[in-house]
């Protein structure tokens, strides 16, 4: 499913996993957890199927992937272009992966040590990650980020008990399902596009009998550095929550063009401008379980529907995880290494359904959406109300869509939104009304100040974007 | 439209909101029990200062003249074929959800297919329609029903017979 959605551009593999983990609750919580990370790590590796064939990346962290892998696709490399970022891709999913093994345990064992005022400013920190997934304007991120707190907001309120904002509905009591709501926001905005867009565009141009081939061990050993150290770049970068698979790809290939021996080279179809991207943006999904299985944080929308299918399924990501439920978490380590090889076998011998998969027209594929954006959320609690709740989602985010305002940060208010407030008046409830609380501890301070300096870089960032776009405007 | 001009409605849009939600907090949410206590109140509160404050940060600089040289960013206006598509779609999915709860997945299904293919898509052959229809309702019920025991609507069509 992963491979599937994450090969298809335009389909996202938050989609595929928001469609899919309503239809896991059938199933024990290692199953269940295993399938929406083999679609988590498949739709990574899945966006380079259609950036090397097609030019257009499956997922925008593949977009990198394009500049030598679509040159090297019109020069007739592309099998070995995708045979390359399917080694790739699985050497910087694996090398995370140990990564993660190391950190996880120790990263718990110090928020073991947290208190509510702790907890305040990890969630702080971690709703400061909508700076970078506020795309273009930090403003419309956080209007985002403030409109998916207020959704949280509808239901009944866990500390008091009292029904906010129902309007005497039953049905609203149980507050805005996350599920329903980002089925709602990802999926229908997307079917609305492929509507539009039917008949006004030209059908993919595809090339004929493509066939994955392996790089050489001469390739390999020549940047197997180059790929160790990619790996490095996105399982740091995967770690940042907000920074995710784009960043870490777009600075890998960055690394390895600065590195390379001829730099003049890329763009025209160099391998390294594949391997390097392909790499690190794999390395990202290890990188990023470190601070949602160890502190409950997820960086990104892919990453907060992993955390609802954990929280669904009893696990609740944090110190208290390892203690608890230490088998699952082995488990989850042995799933991801087994996805990476399925992902090999399937990408190296089923390229050719790929490119079936990608001759598929886009308006039927959403037609088939339409059905599994109902039967999803309908699924979930078993209430037609959900479904028509999922609909006034979808058209809230194709709204926010037209307005440019991001749809990430909403999604990720929804998901830190509760432990946010139930962490803020807990602590000010144990300290009796007094706000020092929040800044007694170097803790919550360190956390502070890594709030504001992702705000300060993406101020400065965004700053600096415009000053270039000006220069060029003037030059 | 230039998005600075899309701003100067958008920012106050903002700002209203965040009364509307002010007045709902005030009127329909429970204030603290204790003094000092921050009540289910407090932070819905929070939330609508916050968006209040950046609604009129946005019309704040969306009145402020843009810097010589810089960037102009536009969206396309909204068409009428766009309009119609977005409402054909949303009311599509409302009455899905209608139709789940009167006749149940199974009748349901092709209905809404068909309405989408020849009502949105304007696809003009049957054949291909229904075909589209059967074919997805009979893969959506072998995986969700057959194997992944899923429970779908099944609907309450049954007081038509009575």
């Amino acid at each position: 499913m992963g491979l599937f959605f994450g090969s298809i551009p335009g389909l996202t593999f938050s989609m595929a996993l928001a469609l899919m983990l309503p239809f896991t609750f059938g199933m024990q919580a290692v199953p269940a957890i295993a399938l929406l990370l083999g679609v988590y790590v498949g739709g990574m590796t899945g966006g380079s199927v259609s950036a090397i064939l097609l030019g257009i990346p499956g997922t925008p962290s593949a977009a990198a992937t394009i500049f030598d892998g679509y040159p090297m696709a019109q020069n007739g490399e592309a099998g070995i272009a995708l045979g390359s970022a399917v080694i790739a891709s699985t050497f910087g999913g694996l090398f995370s992966l140990v990564v993660m093994m190391l950190l996880l345990e120790q990263v718990a064992a110090i928020a073991l040590h947290f208190g509510p005022a702790e907890i305040f400013a990890l969630v702080l920190f971690g709703l400061s990650t909508i700076c970078g997934l506020a795309e273009r304007s930090l403003l419309r991120g956080l209007v985002a980020g403030v409109l998916g707190l207020m959704l949280m907001i509808v239901g009944l309120d866990e500390l008091d008990g009292v029904a906010r904002l129902t309007f005497g509905t039953v049905q609203l009591q149980q507050g805005v399902n996350l599920l329903v709501a980002m089925i709602g926001l990802f999926a229908v905005p997307q079917v609305i596009g492929t509507f539009i867009d039917h008949g006004h565009v030209e059908p993919l141009k595809l090339p004929h009998d493509v066939r994955a081939r392996l790089p050489s061990l001469r390739q390999l050993r020549e940047r197997f550095w180059l790929m160790a150290r990619c790996a490095c770049i996105g399982t740091g970068i995967g770690a940042i929550p907000g920074a995710g698979g784009p960043i870490a790809a777009f600075l890998a290939y960055d690394h390895a063009r600065r590195f390379a021996r001829k730099p003049g080279d890329f763009g025209k179809g160099e391998l390294s401008g594949v391997i390097a991207p392909e790499t690190a943006n794999n390395a990202v999904t290890g990188g990023a379980m470190v601070p949602l299985l160890s502190l409950g944080i997820p960086g990104d929308p892919a990453t907060a529907v992993i955390l609802g299918g954990l929280l669904i399924h009893g696990l609740h990501p944090g110190p208290m995880l390892f203690q608890t439920h230490l088998q699952t978490i082995y488990a989850l380590y042995f799933t991801i290494v087994f996805a990476y090889v399925v992902i090999l076998a399937v990408q190296i011998g089923g390229i050719r359904l790929f490119v079936r998969v990608l001759q598929v027209p886009p308006h039927i594929l959403a037609v088939c959406i339409i059905v599994l954006c109902a039967l999803g959320s309908y699924a979930i609690r078993n209430s037609i109300f959900d479904v028509y709740l999922m609909g006034l989602m979808g058209l809230f985010g194709y709204v926010l869509q037209r307005l440019r305002i991001p749809v990430a940060p909403v999604v990720l208010g929804l998901v830190l939104g509760e432990t946010l407030e139930k962490q803020y008046r807990t602590a000010l409830i144990l300290s009796e009304g007094s706000y020092q609380v929040f800044f007694a501890s170097g803790t919550a301070l360190a956390f502070y100040a890594l709030t504001a300096l992702t705000i300060g870089l993406q101020f400065w960032s965004g700053a600096r974007a415009r000053a270039r776009a000006a220069g060029r405007k003037a030059g | 439209m230039r998005l600075d001009r899309l701003d100067r409605w958008l920012g106050p849009c903002l700002v209203a909101l965040a009364a509307i939600w002010l007045w709902l907090a005030f009127n329909y949410i429970p204030g603290a029990r204790g003094e000092g206590e921050p009540g289910p109140r407090a932070f819905p509160v929070l939330l609508g200062l916050l968006l209040a404050g950046l609604g009129a940060l946005m019309t704040v600089f969306a009145f402020t003249p843009p810097k010589p040289g810089s960037a102009e960013e536009r969206i396309s206006p909204v068409s009428r074929r766009e309009a119609i598509i977005v409402a054909g779609t949303f009311g599509l999915l409302m009455f899905y959800a209608f139709l789940l709860e009167k006749l149940g997945f199974v009748l349901a299904t092709p209905l809404v297919i068909l309405l989408a293919m020849r009502g949105i898509l304007r696809v003009r052959a049957w054949t291909a329609s229904l075909l589209m229809a059967g074919g997805i309702t009979l893969a959506c019920w072998l995986i969700f029903v057959k194997l992944l025991e899923a429970p779908l609507p099944r609907g309450t069509w049954r007081w038509l017979l009575s």
